[in-house]
């Protein structure tokens, strides 16, 4: 009996590139792989976005307007529906001038009770540390 | 008595949704329910109503039934946690 833990690391723009959109569907993914494991074997993922890659989190993209694609917006919510870990740079959103009401910070229009947690990257860090494999997407 | 004719503790409707949600929300849903209740999943995902979601029944040994309704075009997934 053991517990996986996946660290993804989202570091790409949310779109002409399909990085975070993997990272995000892997995340959700992942929760779903028990049902194959061994009885008690579970598997943890957490989502950190880091560098540019906050830029997934902001609100009112227009994904479907200008690229026919659905937002990462939405994968987020989805991610934070289901629970999933989610953490956000502190100081990449300050150097990027990004307040955290332009944030997706819940989801709880689709019934989310999780939030995203927008914390230094020292905890980012730690969090990277204590994983038992690392994605960078 | 078969599950699908007692009444069911809660209804989780997951139309619409592709896997892995149905199976997810399944799984949230059931951890939200005391033993002994009846989870009833409106899916219209092949995937996770063949598959997923009476595997993950199986596995954590709750009794499953499934009834297909051909004419709505969905399941209708009976689970009772254990």
């Amino acid at each position: 009996m053991a517990t996986k833990r996946l660290g993804f690391i989202v570091r790409s723009l949310p779109y002409k590139t399909e990085a975070s959109r993997l990272a995000m569907t892997h995340a959700i993914a992942s929760q779903t792989v028990e049902i194959y494991l061994e009885d008690g074997d579970m598997v943890e993922p957490v989502v950190c976005f880091i560098g540019d890659g906050v830029l997934n989190c902001l609100k009112s993209q227009q994904a479907m307007k200008h690229y026919g694609i659905t937002s990462l917006e939405q994968h987020v919510k989805n991610g934070l529906l289901l629970d999933l870990k989610i953490m956000i740079c502190k100081e990449d959103i300050e150097k990027l001038g990004i307040k955290e009401d332009s944030l997706i910070m819940d989801a709880e229009d689709i019934g989310g009770e999780t939030k995203a947690q927008i914390v230094p990257y020292s905890e980012i860090q730690k969090e990277m540390d204590s994983v038992d494999h690392l994605l960078f997407c | 008595m078969a599950l699908k004719d007692q009444t069911p503790t809660e209804t989780l409707d997951v139309l619409g949704r592709v896997c892995p949600y149905p199976l997810v929300l399944t799984k949230k849903q059931l951890e939200k329910m005391a033993s002994g209740s009846i989870l009833k999943i409106l899916c219209d995902a092949p995937a996770s109503a063949e598959d997923s979601i009476p595997r993950f029944a199986e596995k954590q040994g709750y009794e499953f039934e499934s009834v297909k309704l051909e004419d709505k075009g969905y399941w209708e997934l009976y689970i009772k946690k254990s």
